[in-house]
Order: structure tokens, then sequence, then C-alpha cells
């Protein structure tokens, strides 16, 4: 075999061999909030192999709230992330901006009011001249009003105090409010912090409270979805086998995010995902699938956030802000 | 009546030996050890937190409203030492960023004001609304304008050390003595020879006043940047703590953060000292 031939070879088995990590295609992942057990698919992802063998180098940002997440993913900084497809909805009715909806993740809302057992407040009903705290940029505010509305009771009846969230807990703790507005995320955070406290904590969820609506969803750049609609296929069901696997395995899906993540400790990721992983899997997803949009609730969804933020709601079809294209078949 | 005088008088006999001796009884090594520079101090933040530690047991304060002494020094533990260099260095990268180029551009920005009074009249208000502007407010904006990465994050920290810098420069620059200005002028000196070697070292002493102001203020910019976005910094990991309900992690942060703009403000007194020592103030 002549050099030429033999170099001409090994270029071409180099190549081939090189093939797999050239091909990776890069994507940023956004997501909404610093990373927790509820963010844990992501690093589940990451970590497991599920993004590598999908062909895709995913690099994560964090976030600070639905708002900014969608803001980020509008302006091109990320490519794909999550956040509350409510806040996507309103963004998209006001502004029209160039994202959209491709996977819904939690088709129950994780919104919740969380109180002390014997306290003052045994259900929402109860809300009626109590003061409860929230912290200032969570969408659980806008839904809020809404889920009074349905108990009977005035928004005006009820004190509310905005706080930073690290101090929701301790605030309710220490007796200073009647109840908390938190995630049902933080559930087992917040019952730690009450058995340190020698307090038992009860959490009251807004979706049993009547409050049916799709929450969390995969939201992606339009441009993304244009111009590399194959990555995000490919994406969303690397996505998808991601939380299959967190759902199966969370201790495993825990060490993944304390792999990434050394800060955050993993009984607490554990704790996150299993306080998570109902608003994934639930009835809905028995009868709808997972991460289907189904047109009735997500109408029911846009009916409740444009009611919520004073939206015409025949300004804006909700259709328009979800595309059914990505989602990986049953 | 005569019992007063009488105390009064034995008192203040007392009293003066009192002060200038406290360790008047003392061996010779515990007398240098309380005269000791920083002695006094030390002793006094580790009474503090023997004090804390003992409140937050006696009453059992619950970690999330108090965490003990003793749990934040071993939450220190509770990430490797490479993830403390991590959030430290991002940290300190971004304030040592932006701080450089608040002082790029300010002390130009500031020479330029005094030799042009039209730059100084449209200048000065802007600079005065700049300042007046909340950066948390702005800092989401910069944010999303400026994408990921330590871009606008630096800026932020800029923002916030920009104004005491161009204020006290520009002020200094104008303290000099006229009369020096008219000898120069007299004696035909250049114009930049009279910033540089006249105007220049009169301000000094403002000029360092800024920076031990815009170094603190720079780890505040680089905190408040990473509050809004980032993926490490110390800034980033006490929000982190706080987030995960870790006050005792949160608080080993906020130490880490004083230790570090402690440093940072002792390395420009250092500075100073090094480089101007005439400039500080006459000691009594």
């Amino acid at each position: 075999m002549s050099l030429r031939a033999t170099l001409t070879s090994f270029a071409l088995a180099s190549s081939l061999i090189a093939a797999p990590a050239l091909a990776a295609d890069k994507v940023i992942f956004q997501l909404d909030w610093l990373p927790g057990g509820d963010k844990a698919p992501i690093y589940v992802c990451i970590h497991d192999g599920f993004c590598r063998d999908a062909g895709l180098n995913v690099t994560i940002a964090s976030g600070r709230g639905s708002t900014d997440a969608i803001s980020r993913l509008a302006a091109g900084s990320a490519d794909v992330g999550v956040a509350d497809i409510g806040a996507l909805l309103a963004a998209k009715a006001n502004e029209n901006v160039k994202v959209t909806a491709i996977f819904s993740e939690f088709n129950k809302g994780p919104h919740a009011l969380y109180v002390i057992k014997s306290g003052r407040i045994g259900s929402m009903a109860d809300l009626k001249g109590k003061t409860i705290a929230t912290s200032p940029f969570t969408s659980s505010n806008f839904y809020l009003p809404l889920v009074l509305k349905d108990k009977g009771v005035e928004s005006s009846d009820v004190k509310l105090i905005k706080a930073e969230p690290g101090s929701l807990g301790p605030m309710l703790m220490a007796g200073n409010v009647d109840g908390i507005v938190a995630w049902m995320t933080d559930l087992t955070r917040y019952r730690n912090q009450g058995k340190e406290a020698g307090k038992e904590i009860v959490v009251l969820p807004w979706s049993a409270a009547g409050l049916e609506l799709y929450s969390a969803s995969l939201i992606a750049n339009d441009d993304f979805l244009a111009k590399r609609p194959e990555v995000a296929k490919r994406f969303v069901e690397a996505y998808k086998k991601s939380i299959e696997f967190a759902k199966a395995e969370p201790a495993k899906a825990a060490a993944a995010v304390k792999a990434i993540v050394a800060e955050i400790s993993t009984e607490d990721v554990e704790g996150s995902l299993n306080d998570t992983l109902p608003l994934i899997f639930n009835e809905v997803t028995d009868k709808d699938g997972l991460g289907v949009f189904e047109p009735a609730r997500l109408a029911e969804t846009w009916r409740r956030v444009s009611a919520a933020q004073s939206i015409d709601p025949a300004k804006f079809d909700p259709e328009k802000a979800v595309t059914r294209h990505f989602i990986p078949a049953k | 009546m005569t019992s007063v005088p009488t105390y009064a008088a034995s008192s203040s006999k007392r009293q003066p030996k009192a002060m200038t001796d406290p360790v008047a009884g003392a061996s010779p090594f515990f007398r240098r050890l309380a005269t000791a520079p920083g002695m006094a101090t030390l002793g006094s933040l580790i009474a503090v937190v023997i004090l804390w530690e003992l409140t937050a047991r006696i009453f059992a304060i619950p970690s999330y409203l108090l965490p003990t002494p003793s749990s934040v020094i071993q939450s220190f533990s509770s990430i490797g030492y490479d993830r403390w260099f991590v959030h430290v260095w991002a940290t300190l990268r971004v304030a040592m960023i932006g701080y450089a180029l608040s002082i790029v551009i300010a002390i130009p920005l500031a020479i330029l004001m005094l030799r042009s009074p039209f730059l100084s009249r449209t200048l000065y208000p802007l600079l005065v609304v700049v300042q007046s502007t909340p950066v948390v407010a702005v800092a989401p904006i910069i944010i999303v304008s400026l994408g990921a990465g330590d871009a606008p994050r630096v800026v932020i920290t800029c923002l916030i050390t920009f104004f005491p810098l161009v204020v006290s420069t520009a002020t200094g620059l104008a303290a000099t003595p006229p009369e020096l200005i008219e000898l120069s002028r007299s004696l035909r000196a250049p114009a930049w020879r009279e910033i540089t070697q006249i105007r220049l070292p009169f301000a000094v002493p403002y000029i360092f006043s800024a920076l031990k102001i815009s170094i603190t203020l720079a780890v505040i910019g680089a905190v408040v940047a990473e509050f809004c976005a980032s993926e490490a910094g110390v800034g980033y990991f006490i929000q982190f703590s706080t987030s995960m309900f870790r006050l005792p992690q949160a608080w080993a942060g906020l130490i880490v953060l004083a230790a570090m703009s402690l440093a940072l403000f002792q390395l420009v007194l250092f500075a100073q000292k090094s480089l101007f020592p005439w400039s500080l103030p006459k000691k009594d």
C-alpha cells in the first residue's frame, strides 16, 4: 500500500472514530429556577447518557423564574428550557414572544398553601381574615385570586405579605403568618423544617381546590425549532426517557443531580423529586399520555391564566403557543 | 460631707493606672499577647461567637432562624475545596474585571470632564442618573441584552463601582492649588504635564479613597449580578443554599464574602502604602 493510500485510510478511520463526538449537537437548556429535585430529568439526561446517546451536548443555565427563562429563550441565550406555560401564554398574548411550548411536563399545577396543623387554616375556604406570605415572583400569585374566588373568599379579605422564598418557611414556623404559598415540589423540605420546629405541616394543593391546568413545560426558541427541528426532536425524546428513568429510579436520578451540582444534598433532591413526580405522573397522564397538550385542558389553562392576568380570553388562541410536532409517539 | 471628696480623690488616683496598664499583673507572655496588634478585635470577635453559640443552644433556636457558629463551621466542608475555589474565583474574577474596567473608564473621564466644561455639564447629570437608577432593577435587562457569560455581570459591577471613582477623581483633580497651576502655565508646561505631574499627584488621596470604597462595592456588584444570573459564585452559592433551606451553608458563604471584601480592601490599602505612602493621612 502506498503512503498516500495509508494516510487516506488512516484519515478516514480517524474521522469515523471521531464522528459521534463531532456530531454531538450543542443545546443550551434554560432552567426556570435553581437546580433541584424538580429539575432532575435534565441532569439525568446529561449524567446517565440519554442526551449523549441522542447525539446531544447539553449545557444547563439556571434561571430566576419562568418570566426570566422565557425572556432568555426569546432572546436566543438558550435553545430550550423549562418554564410555566401560564407565563408563556401571557407573554404570547401580550408580546407575541418567539418561543413555543413543545412538551408538557407538569400536567397539574404545583401551587399550594402550606399551613401548620391545628393552626387557624384548615382549608382554602378558611383564608378570610388570615395573613399569608408568598414570594414576589412566583407564578402562584396569579392564580391565588382565582382559587380564593372559587372558594368564595375575596382577595381583599386576605392579608398577603411578599417575602424572599427562603424566609417563607421560618415565617410560618415562627407564627408570623397563618400560611405560605409555595410549590408542592418543596413538600419534603418544609416538612423537615416543621419537624425541626416541632410542628406538623399540612399542604393544601390548589389542584385539589379545582385549579386544573398545565404548568411546567418544555419551551423552545422558535428559531431553534425552525433551523434545527431534528435536534429538538431528539432532545425531547431523550428528555422523555430521562423523566421515565427518574420515575423508575429516583435514587439514581438524585445521584445524577448531585454528581453535577455538588452544593446539593442527595436526600434533598430525592425528597423534592418524589414530591414532583405526582405532578408529572397522575390520572391525567394515564388518560392523555406523557408530554401531551390535550386541547380542552390547554383551553382551561388559558381561561384561568387570562382571568388571573385580566386579559381578554378571545385575544389569543392558546393553540398558537404550543406545537405537538415534537412530542414522541406513545 | 467629707467622705465624698475622699472617694473622688482616691478613685482619681487609681483610674489612670487601670487605663494605661490593663494587664499589669499578667506574665510577660500574656502581656505581649494582650497588647499585640489586632488582639482586642480578635478577642471581641471570639467572645461574640461564643455568646452566639451559647444563646442558640440554650434557647434551642432552630437552624433556619439562626444557625449555631459550630454548624456554620461544619458546613464549610459540605462542598469540597475545589467547589469553594470555583465559587470564590467566579466572584473574584467578575469583581476584579468590573473594578478594573471602572478604573480604566472613570479616571480618563474625570480628566476629560476637568478639561472640558461642556463635557462636565453634559456628562455629570447623566452620571447622576446612572447612579440614581437602582442596579438591581436594571440588572435583569442587562442580562437579557448581553446574554450568558461574564459580560453582563462585569457591566453590573462596573456600573456600581464607577460613580465614586469619577466623582472623587474629578474632585481631587480640581483641588490642586491654583498657584501651582498658574506656575506651570507660566512655565508653558503642556496640558498633559499639568495633568500627570501636578493634578494627578494631588488627586491621589482622593482616588485612593474612592478605590477603597469601590473595591467593596465591586464585591457587592458581583453578588448582585450573581443573584440575577449565574451558574457559580459566592452570591449564587448563598442564594442556592437559601433556596434549599440550608442556612448554615448560606452563612458560610456570607463569611467567605466578608473575608473576600476585607482582603481586597487591605490589598488596596497595601498598594497605597507601597506606591504612594505620602498620600496617607499623617498619624498623630
